[in-house]
């Protein structure tokens, strides 16, 4: 791969994603996108780029963008805020809507152990909750749908004791039960996109997908995230992420990493 | 630092600082073994090991360690019968006792917990599943 291949890799994902491709990541890339090459019928990754800029295809810009991405996630990452979700946020919003059901989006959710983590903790907490899950990436979507996890996936953040009340062997692999994968909806979807109706959530978390993005997007992400949240819902990034400096719409909840509610200007804009 | 090195050689059933956290990995394979004491000395544990349920008991006489390692299968005296003994000693209750073995059916998984394990590692591991289990048993 060559500079002028990596620069052109670092505008595609840029414009295509909002995402930021550090130089540093060039040796990363090239590994990366090996196999995409090897599935799409190419002989090398220099083959496979230089039939990308000269006829650019729609799906093969995606599958060279998703294999970029940085997919990292695991159950019950940064574990206090599941612990908030579930023993804090899910039961004060389920009293005050109606039927007591509470609407959650995992925005970025890769292969889906956010989501899972959530449908867990909601439904240890007997709270009805509807959630969403999306990704830009196709193939985390799919692999997030199947609730399939490898050994190594099933014990990174689960216990061994809800492990066994939430998943079941299948082969080499976990899977999680029907009541589980019932209770998420994945979706693709691109942040850079427009809300294109009005369905609000009650909280949404967006983790580690802001601080990976170019900072010139992270305003339109994150008014896209202000259009979605009801007003009096919560936000939560990541445990080290901040968007103070990227918008007003929102402020930071005193002593709880990660936490987000609209600020009063984003409440009488929205009203 | 002479105190240090003091430290780094005492053998585990010692008066040991209370902010040392020790760590016993019981495994009948040295190579586990030696694997594990690399992902949990990272962590700040001081460690002993034993390579049976029988040696791990000798080495309960004294403070019990903080968190205990503990294969399954194993010669003289397997993980099964060490935990059962360790929970019925005076203060056994008190170590955080991880399986880490291969034994993966669900009702393995389960006895190993209802014999008293906080949590339960299917080999193969590596330092980021460990690290996650001990965090989530409050060992860290």
């Amino acid at each position: 791969m060559t500079e002028d291949d990596f620069d052109r890799l670092q505008a595609l994902l840029a414009s295509r994603a909002g995402y930021r491709l550090g130089r540093d990541r060039l040796h990363l890339a090239e590994h990366r996108l090996g196999p995409v090459a090897r599935r799409e019928g190419f002989d090398s990754v220099d083959a496979l780029l230089q039939s990308l800029w000269v006829k650019p295809v729609a799906s093969l810009g995606w599958a060279v963008i998703e294999a970029l991405l940085n997919p990292e996630t695991w159950f019950r990452r940064d574990r206090a805020v599941f612990d908030t979700i579930s023993r804090e946020l899910l039961p004060a919003i389920s009293r005050v809507r109606p039927g007591g059901r509470v609407t959650l989006w995992s925005a970025g959710c890769s292969t889906g152990q956010e989501a899972y983590s959530l449908a867990i903790g909601a439904q240890e907490a007997r709270v009805a909750a509807d959630i969403v899950a999306t990704d830009l990436s196709q193939r985390a979507i799919d692999k997030a749908r199947s609730g399939l996890f490898s050994a190594f996936e099933i014990q990174r953040g689960l216990s061994a004791r809800v492990m066994l009340d939430w998943f079941q062997p299948a082969e080499d692999a976990w899977t999680a039960v029907p009541r589980l994968k019932d209770a998420i909806r994945f979706a693709r979807h691109n942040l850079l996109d427009a809300p294109a109706d009005g369905a609000r959530f009650d909280v949404i978390l967006c983790r580690n997908v802001l601080s990976e993005m170019e900072h010139a997007q992270r305003g339109r992400v994150v008014d896209h995230l202000e259009r979605r949240l009801a007003d009096d819902g919560v936000l939560i990034l990541g445990a080290e992420e901040r968007i103070d400096g990227d918008t007003v719409a929102f402020r930071p909840v005193g002593g709880r990493q990660g936490l987000y509610v609209k600020a009063p200007a984003a409440l009488s804009r929205a009203a | 630092m002479p105190d240090e090195a003091a430290r780094s050689v005492r053998p585990l059933g010692d008066d040991h600082p209370v902010d040392t956290r020790t760590c016993l990995i019981v495994d009948d394979s040295r190579i586990i073994r030696k694997v594990a004491r690399r992902i949990v000395e990272g962590l700040g544990f001081e460690v002993d090991e034993a390579a049976d349920g029988a040696e791990a008991l000798s080495h309960c006489t004294g403070p019990l360690p903080d968190v205990v390692l503990l294969d399954w299968n194993m010669p003289v005296m397997d993980g099964l019968t060490f935990i059962r003994r360790l929970r019925e000693m005076p203060g056994g209750g008190r170590p955080k006792v991880l399986f880490c073995t291969i034994e993966t059916a669900p009702e393995r998984i389960a006895e190993a917990l209802g014999a008293g394990a906080d949590d339960y590692v299917m080999k193969p591991f590596d330092g980021e599943i460990l690290h996650s289990k001990l965090a989530e048993v409050g060992a860290v």
